[in-house]
C-alpha cells in the first residue's frame, strides 16, 4: 500500500514542538522515507497556537496534505482546532493529563513517563517516541535520532532514550490502519529549509557580502548564512534599516565582490530607491524578497504571492530587471547562483521571489547541491584595453551591457551616478545621452529574454491547464495527479522565469489548451493578468488564496473541478 | 610630491560663482597631493544635492548615488574592499537630514571612511529649503515665518556617540581645511568633518562676513584633543567666536579590523575555492 501520513504536532509556542518534529523527521529521512515539514506559527515569541505538520510518504512530496493521521496534540487547543482536519483513520495523541473523550485520542502519560525517565522536561520525547511506535518504527531508529541530537556519550542522550524508549512501549499494543513498513534505505536527499537553500546557493554563488535588516520570513536565510562567516570570504552585516542594506550592497558589488540582499514586502518597499540605483547604475546586484501577506505589517508569519507585479514594476520609470521564483528546493538553491550570474552578465539587479511558505518548510533536496567550478565574473582590466585613461564605464554597446571595470584596481576610473550621465559617468541632460542610456539600457532585455527558461509544463498538452508560479507548484502537480486519476484532461504549467516575461513560450505552450486557470496565493491572479498583459491570452478562471496559509493540493483539485463544470469534461 | 593639478578634470563646474564648495575641493585635492595618493587610487562616494556633485569635479573613481545614501554605499565598498581609500561628500541635508540613521551607524561601527559634509545650513540644489542644521527663525520660502525647531549639532551629536574624529573646518581656510582632510584620512575609523560652507544663493546669513568674523583656529599646542568632556564642551560654542579643529581624536580599531570575515585580508582579493566550498556545504 501507498505510504501518504500526515503527523501534526501542535501546542504554543515554546512548548517543544520542534523536539517532537525533528526527531520524527529526522527519523523518517534516515530511513529513506520521502517527507516535508510544514511549520505554521503566530507572530509572537511564547504562547499562541502553533503546530509542524510532517508529510511522510514513499512518494515525493512537495506540498501539505489536507487530512491528518496523527494528532500530537501537546495542548488542549491543539485538540479542539485540529479534530475536525482528522482522516478517518486518524489517531489523535495526547498526554494523559489533558481530558479527553475522544474515541479516537489516545491517552499516554507523557509527562509521567519522562519523569520517571529523569525529568519532566522530556515529556517531548516521550511523545516522539510514542509517535514513531505508533508508525511502527523499528526500535533501533530511536537510538540512532538521539544519537545525532545529543551526542553519544552525554547523560542527556541516555535520558532521552530511555523516555523514548517509554513512549514507544507505552503505545506497542495500539494497532492503526496506517503502520509503516519501514524501509531500511539511503535517505533520499538533504532535508532542507527553502531558507537553507537560498542561504547555501549564496554561498555556492560566491556571494561575499550579504547585508540584510530582520523581516520575517526572510530573516532564515541571512542566519543560515551567518553560519559560514570565517569558514568562507564572508560578511554577514545586519544594517541599520533596509534602505542601508541595499545600498551597501551596491557599493560591494560597485566594489567589485558578489552581494546580495534579502527582505520580505514591507523591506522590499524601503529598498525601491535602491533598485533603481542599482539599475542606473548597472550594479549587478540579487535581492530575495520572501513574501508574506500585507499591505504594510500585513501577516507577518503567513505566506502569500501577492508582491509578483509590485516587484517587476518597483521603483520609478523603467529599467530591465530578472524575476525568478524557484519551484523547488534543488532550484532554490541553483537559482541563487544562476542570480548571481544573470545580475553580473548583464549588468542588472536580480529579484528572486520566494515566500514564508517556501522559506520555513523542509523539502527533501533529491539532487546534490553542486557548486560551480568556475565563476565567470564578465570584468574588464586595464590589460582588455587600448588606452585604460579613455576608459569610459558606460560606453554604448549593441547588447547594452558595457566592459565594467573595477574602482582603484588599474589605471582605468570607473566613475557613476545615479544621475542620468553620458558614457564618461558624468551627470548629463542632453538629449542624445538621456536617449543613448534609456536605449542601452533597455537594449538589455532582448537578450535577458532569451535566458528565460520557459514555464514547467505537467501533461502541458491536456486541455485545461492549471497555471501558477514558484512554490506553488508542489500543490498544483498533486491537483493535477489527483484530478487525471478521476479522468479529468488536466495538466499544470509552473513559472520560475517571471520577468522579462518568456512572452513567446508561454503563447506557444498556452494557444494549445482549451482553457487554463490561474493558481496564485494573491486576490487578484497576478500572473493570470501578466499573461493577458504580455500574450493576449486570457485565463479562463483563477484559484485564488489569500488567508496567509499555503495551497493544499485537495482544495485547488476541488475548485478546478467546480470550474470545468463536474463531469462533462472527463476524457 | 603629487601635483594638485594631477586631480584636475575638465568636466564643466556645476557650482554657483564663489560657492564654498570650491574652497573645499581645493582642500581635497591638496590633501590628496600631499598624501600622494594618485588619482586612481582614490574612491570618492556621494550623496545628492551640490555637494553631492563634488567628485565630478575632480579625477578619482566615483559613486555618486542616492539623496542620502552615500554613507551605506560606502560601508558596502569598504566592505568589500578594505585597502581602499574612501572619501565621502554629502551636504547637510543629505548627511544629517536624509542620512540621519547611517550617521549613526558609520559611528557605531567605526568604519573607515572620511565623511566630509558641506553644511551650508540650507537646501541648495533644491532652492533654499531650511535644512537640520538652519538656525531657529532662518527664513526661507518654504519656512516663511521662520524655522521653527531647533538646529542639529553634528559635532556634539557625533562626540557624545563616541566617534573616533570629530572635526569642523571652514571653507575660507584652505590649507587647514586640507589638513583636517588629511589627518582625517589618516585616522584609522571614522572621520567626521563639518565643514562650514558658504552657500552664495540662499544662505544669507551665514555669509563669508559671517564667518571670517567668527573662526578662529582651535590651538593645538593647548588643546586637549582627547579630552572629551572638552570637545562636548567645545562643540557647544557657537555665537560670537565659532572654533574650528580637531574637536575629538581617539583612536579605536576600525570596523573592518573587528570582522572574522576579513581576516584573510580584502573580500575583493580572495580566490574563489570551489572544493572548499562544497565541503563547507556538504558538512553543513
Ligand atoms: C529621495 C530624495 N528626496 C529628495 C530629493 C531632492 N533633493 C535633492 S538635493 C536635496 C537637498 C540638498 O541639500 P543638501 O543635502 O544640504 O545639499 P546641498 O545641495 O546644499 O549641497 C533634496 C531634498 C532627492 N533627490 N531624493
Amino acid at each position: 500500500m501507498p505510504i501518504d501520513i500526515t503527523v501534526t504536532i501542535g501546542g504554543t509556542a515554546g512548548q517543544g514542538i520542534q523536539t517532537v518534529g525533528d526527531l520524527l523527521a529526522g527519523a523518517c529521512h534516515r530511513s529513506g522515507l520521502y517527507l516535508m515539514v510544514v511549520n505554521d506559527f503566530e507572530s509572537r515569541i511564547r504562547g499562541g497556537h502553533s503546530f509542524m505538520q510532517i508529510r511522510i510518504s514513499d512518494q515525493p512530496v512537495a506540498a501539505p496534505y489536507h487530512k491528518v493521521h496523527l494528532l500530537v496534540a501537546l495542548n488542549q487547543e491543539t485538540y479542539d482546532r485540529h479534530r475536525a482536519a482528522m482522516d478517518t483513520s486518524g489517531v489523535i495523541l495526547l498526554d494523559q493529563e489533558e481530558a479527553a473523550s475522544e474515541k479516537s485520542a489516545l491517552a499516554v502519560p507523557f509527562t509521567r513517563l519522562a519523569k520517571d525517565a529523569g525529568g519532566k522536561i522530556m515529556a517531548n520525547t516521550v511523545a516522539a517516541g510514542a509517535c514513531l511506535g505508533l508508525l511502527g518504527a523499528p526500535e533501533s531508529i530511536i537510538k540512532e535520532v538521539l544519537k545525532e541530537r545529543f551526542g553519544e556519550k552525554e547523560a542527556v542522550f541516555e535520558n532521552n532514550l530511555n523516555a523514548a524508549r517509554k513512549g514507544y512501549d507505552a503505545v506497542k499494543d495500539e494497532t492503526v490502519d496506517w503502520r509503516i513498513d519501514w524501509p531500511d534505505e539511503e535517505s533520499k536527499g538533504r532535508l532542507l529549509s527553502g531558507s537553507r537553500a537560498l542561504a547555501l546557493g549564496a554561498l555556492a554563488a560566491d556571494c561575499r557580502l550579504a547585508a540584510f535588516y530582520p523581516m520575517s520570513p526572510s530573516t532564515g536565510i541571512m542566519i543560515n548564512l551567518a553560519e559560514f562567516v570565517g569558514k568562507a570570504p564572508l560578511v554577514v552585516e545586519q544594517a541599520e534599516d533596509e534602505i542601508a542594506a541595499v545600498n551597501m550592497v551596491v557599493g560591494a558589488a560597485f566594489a567589485g565582490v558578489r552581494a546580495m540582499t534579502a527582505t520580505s514586502g514591507g523591506g522590499f518597499s524601503l529598498m525601491t530607491e535602491g533598485l533603481g540605483l542599482a539599475a542606473i547604475t548597472e550594479t549587478p546586484i540579487v535581492i530575495i524578497n520572501a513574501q508574506r501577506p500585507g499591505p504594510a505589517t500585513g501577516l507577518p508569519t503567513r505566506t502569500a504571492q501577492g508582491d509578483l507585479q509590485f516587484v517587476i514594476h518597483a521603483s520609478q520609470d523603467e529599467f530591465p530587471r530578472f524575476v525568478i521564483a524557484p519551484q523547488s528546493i534543488n532550484q532554490a538553491f541553483e537559482t541563487v547562483i544562476r542570480a548571481f550570474h544573470l545580475a553580473e552578465k548583464y549588468q542588472v539587479p536580480v529579484i528572486i521571489l520566494v515566500d514564508q511558505y517556501f522559506n520555513d518548510s523542509l523539502f527533501i533536496a533529491p539532487e546534490k547541491l553542486k557548486v560551480p567550478e568556475q565563476i565567470d565574473r564578465f570584468l574588464t582590466t586595464d590589460a582588455d584595453m587600448a588606452a585604460p585613461p579613455a576608459y569610459k564605464r558606460f560606453a554604448l554597446s549593441e547588447s547594452g551591457a558595457s566592459p565594467r571595470a573595477l574602482p582603484c584596481r588599474d589605471k582605468a576610473l570607473v566613475t557613476v551616478t545615479a544621475n542620468e550621465h553620458g558614457e564618461d559617468g558624468h551627470i548629463s541632460e542632453a538629449v542624445a545621452d538621456r536617449n543613448n542610456m534609456v536605449n542601452k539600457r533597455m537594449a538589455k532585455t532582448k537578450n535577458m529574454r532569451n535566458e528565460m527558461q520557459p514555464p514547467d509544463p505537467y501533461f502541458g498538452d491536456s486541455e485545461t491547464l492549471l497555471v501558477g508560479w514558484g512554490s506553488a507548484d508542489g500543490a498544483i502537480r498533486e491537483a493535477v495527479d489527483r484530478l487525471r486519476n478521476e479522468n479529468f484532461d488536466v495538466g499544470g504549467l509552473v513559472f520560475s522565469d517571471l520577468w522579462p516575461f518568456p512572452e513567446a513560450t508561454v503563447y506557444e505552450a498556452l494557444s494549445k489548451c482549451k482553457r487554463f486557470f490561474t493558481v496564485e496565493l494573491n486576490s487578484s491572479s497576478q500572473l493570470g493578468w501578466l499573461i493577458r498583459e504580455q500574450t493576449g491570452l486570457k485565463f479562463a478562471g483563477a484559484i485564488v488564496k489569500y488567508d496567509g496559509r499555503p495551497f493544499l493540493p485537495n482544495e485547488v483539485a476541488v475548485q478546478a473541478q467546480k470550474m470545468m463544470g463536474g463531469r462533462d469534461d472527463r476524457r | 610630491m603629487t601635483d594638485v593639478k594631477a586631480y584636475d578634470c575638465d568636466y564643466e563646474n556645476k557650482w554657483c560663482p564663489g560657492c564654498g564648495n570650491f574652497g573645499i575641493l581645493n582642500a581635497m585635492k591638496k590633501a590628496l597631493a600631499d598624501q600622494e595618493i594618485p588619482p586612481d587610487r582614490v574612491l570618492i562616494v556621494s550623496g545628492i544635492g551640490q555637494a553631492g556633485k563634488t567628485p565630478h569635479f575632480l579625477k578619482c573613481n566615483y559613486f555618486h548615488g542616492l539623496h542620502g545614501r552615500a554613507v551605506p554605499v560606502a560601508t558596502g565598498a569598504k566592505l568589500a574592499n578594505h585597502d581602499l581609500n574612501i572619501l565621502v561628500n554629502m551636504g547637510d541635508g543629505d548627511c544629517y537630514g536624509e542620512g540621519g540613521n547611517h550617521l549613526l551607524a558609520a559611528i557605531r561601527r567605526n568604519i573607515d571612511i572620511t565623511l566630509l559634509v558641506h553644511n551650508n545650513m540650507v537646501y541648495g540644489l533644491t532652492k533654499g529649503q531650511a535644512s537640520p542644521t538652519s538656525a531657529h527663525g532662518f527664513v526661507t520660502k518654504a519656512q516663511p515665518q521662520g524655522v521653527a525647531g531647533e538646529a542639529l549639532n553634528p559635532l556634539a551629536l557625533a562626540i557624545s556617540q563616541g566617534a573616533g574624529f570629530v572635526a569642523r573646518g571652514y571653507n575660507g581656510k584652505m590649507e587647514h581645511l586640507s589638513r583636517l582632510i588629511r589627518e582625517g584620512m589618516r585616522h584609522k575609523g571614522l572621520s567626521l568633518i563639518d565643514i562650514l560652507q558658504v552657500c552664495v544663493s540662499f544662505n544669507h546669513v551665514n555669509t563669508a562676513g559671517f564667518y571670517n568674523e567668527r573662526v578662529y583656529e582651535l590651538d593645538e599646542s593647548e588643546y586637549p584633543v582627547d579630552d572629551w568632556h572638552r570637545a562636548m564642551d567645545t562643540a557647544r560654542i557657537w555665537g560670537d567666536r565659532i572654533p574650528i579643529g580637531i574637536f575629538y581624536k581617539k583612536e579605536t580599531e576600525s570596523y573592518t579590523d573587528r570582522l572574522a570575515g576579513l581576516k584573510d585580508g580584502p573580500l575583493v582579493n580572495r580566490q574563489f575555492d570551489p572544493a572548499r566550498v562544497a565541503a563547507l556545504i556538504s558538512d553543513s
